[in-house]
């Protein structure tokens, strides 16, 4: 005897746009002896951008939108595979204007394998691979200039 | 003038220095650990680079991180704030072979004033009095005798070497010399590994005043008063007043005088201090600190001078934007140094602040880089924010900052406030009767108690 299938993924999809057309976290509904709930986490309130407000008069959260990198938000922070850079300066994705670059997406690296170059006060240091992986991102261009921290790129 | 400012520091004085740096339209770079990537000046500052990880020594202490974010950001000045690198003199001269401006002294008198014999030295050949002692080092107790003998007892032997209070022996009469000679100087030894020591009259009871300058770099420079951080806790001050309640306006006329000659003739360049102690109506040059100083709004208060901006102007090549005549001190300031500690024991209290209002009203300054959510790090010092009163007389001065003091709310951290409500309310400091020993003793008889039961 055919067993009837119990997941109906018409009524899943269904449920998933009443969420974001309503903007609900949660929806759950019985249908015969089948009960289904789909969910989704919120974005977390920024918080630390409403904590200067009662202080300052206009400035801060102008400040917050200004300009220049708010140091949270870089491109591939808390990757997993993220490779940061160790130090502030100037990187190249080549050893020198006309060669070709060290590594490009998709590049397979062991360990020490030399991935680009921070240049600061005449000094060009070279950064070598910290694991074996293939390269799935890459954070910068040519001449870009990187702080401590920042991501470099992504070796999986 | 500099097209963009690189900022040195972190905290409180990386948030004065912003300040001044944006009244004058300069583009302004905040430089941070890790740590301090979500600091009030970082957040206005126009660019940021993260320098490094927490440790001061590999952040704020890394020249070659520093000068890299000057090289990306096109930073044309550095200024030091104070501590970290500011009174580093090798920091001034490679700064000035990347060709980068520093807000600060010239690397020459940097060095000078950094070396304590040499400092003496100098002051002496300018005119500053010192305090009476031996020339150089002693280290025959006969010498010691004979130079004891002229001095007069008590004397304090003291390590070359030294600093901050440490390696120093008090001799009060001839019989005890020799012995303090010799601990003096094995504790020398084994301390900072250099047994020289030198003699210096002891003062008994007293005050710290300091007279705050600042020079062209081209022979004109200005005395702006004195200032008066008696109060103070293992040689940490804790809580200063401009003008000294014991000073005169001719004896301020008369010690600042000699100092501003004194910077004149150096050709001293930017914001300085020169350090007195005072008994018996007289002053005993001990060191002078080229750099702007944690309390530097007391006497900006005074005075109604905006400090940073004159460092940032003589700097840059300017002149000062007053001469003597034009500095004049109205009414009276008194800054307590609020910490992130525990007000008795003083033990440290990094942590989250969960409420912050700070006092306003008429005469009321807070320079703080703190806010409501804001994580104190543990890494550095546990300086939440100055709270600085101006009044028009001592006494105004006063009963503003008992006022002020019992606004101000800090939640979430242990603070020093209930330490600085019960020294505006004891008598011996409203009548201003107090010397560099005084808060200790307070503390150590009884005063733990009272600003406990606060």
């Amino acid at each position: 005897m055919p067993k009837s299938d119990p997941f109906d993924p018409e009524l899943v999809r269904e449920l998933a746009k009443m969420i974001a057309e309503t903007g609900l976290s949660e929806i759950e509904v019985e249908k015969g002896d089948l009960r289904i709930r789909v969910a989704r986490t919120l974005e977390p309130v920024a918080m630390q951008v409403a904590a200067p407000a009662p202080l300052a008069a206009a400035p801060p959260p102008a400040a917050v939108s200004a300009p220049g990198p708010v140091p949270a938000a870089k491109a591939g922070a808390g990757h997993a595979g993220a490779v940061p850079s160790p130090m502030v300066g100037t990187a190249y994705r080549r050893p020198s204007p006309d060669a070709k670059a060290f590594v490009d997406v998709g590049s397979r690296v062991e360990v020490g394998d030399k991935l680009l170059l921070v240049e600061a006060m005449k000094t060009f240091n070279e950064i070598a691979a910290p694991r074996a992986g293939t390269v799935t991102a890459i954070f910068f261009e040519d001449g870009q200039p990187v702080e401590y921290g920042e991501a470099l790129l992504v070796i999986e | 003038m500099f097209d963009k400012i690189l900022i040195a520091n972190r905290g409180e004085i990386a948030l004065r220095i912003l300040r001044a740096a944006k009244e004058l339209g300069i583009q302004t770079v905040a430089v941070h650990s890790t740590a301090d990537a979500d600091a009030m000046h970082v957040r206005l500052a126009d660019e940021s680079v993260c320098i490094g990880p927490p440790a001061a020594r590999d952040s704020y202490l890394n020249i070659p991180s520093i000068i890299a974010a000057c090289e990306i950001t096109g930073a044309d000045a550095v200024h030091p704030g104070y501590g970290f690198l500011s009174e580093n003199a090798r920091f001034a001269e490679v700064l000035a072979h990347h060709e980068i401006g520093f807000i600060g002294p010239k690397a020459e008198h940097i060095r000078i004033m950094g070396d304590k014999i040499e400092a003496k030295r100098t002051a002496k050949r300018l005119g500053i009095p010192c305090v009476p002692g031996s020339e150089g080092g002693v280290e025959d107790p006969v010498e010691a005798k004979r130079i004891a003998a002229e001095i007069g007892y008590p004397v304090l032997v003291k390590a070359a070497s030294g600093g901050g209070g440490r390696g120093m022996k008090v001799a009060r009469s001839e019989a005890d010399l020799e012995q303090a000679l010799g601990l003096a100087r094995t504790e020398a030894k084994a301390a900072f590994g250099d047994d020289a020591v030198y003699l210096e009259k002891y003062l008994e009871k007293p005050r710290h005043i300091e007279v705050q300058v600042l020079g062209d770099g081209r022979g004109n420079a200005v005395h702006l008063a004195e200032r008066d951080c008696s109060l103070q806790r293992r040689h940490q001050k804790v809580w200063e007043e401009g003008g000294s309640p014991v000073i005169s306006e001719a004896v301020r006329a008369e010690i600042g005088g000699i100092c501003a000659a004194a910077m004149r003739e150096l050709k001293y360049l930017g914001a300085g201090t020169v350090e007195f102690l005072y008994e018996d109506g007289r002053f005993y040059f001990i060191e002078m600190n080229t750099r702007i100083q944690v309390e530097h709004p007391v006497t900006e208060m005074i005075t109604g001078i905006d400090l940073v901006n004159e460092q940032i102007r003589v700097a840059a090549g300017q002149g000062l934007s007053v001469s003597q005549s034009d500095i004049r001190v109205s009414g009276h300031a008194i800054e307590c140094r609020i910490n992130a500690e525990h007000p008795a024991t003083f033990r440290p209290s990094p942590g989250l602040i969960t409420y912050f209002h700070p006092p306003g009203g008429l005469g009321v300054r807070v320079d703080s880089a703190v806010f409501q959510g804001y994580r104190i790090p543990p890494h550095y010092d546990s300086l939440i924010g100055k709270l600085i009163v101006h009044g028009r007389t001592r006494d105004e001065c006063l009963a503003r900052l008992r006022r002020a003091l019992d606004e101000f709310v800090v939640d979430g951290v242990d603070t020093t406030l209930p330490l600085f409500r019960t020294l505006v309310r004891n008598s011996g400091v409203m009548a201003g009767d107090y010397d560099i020993h005084w808060l200790e003793q307070f503390l150590e008889n009884g005063g733990v108690a009272e600003v406990e039961g606060r």
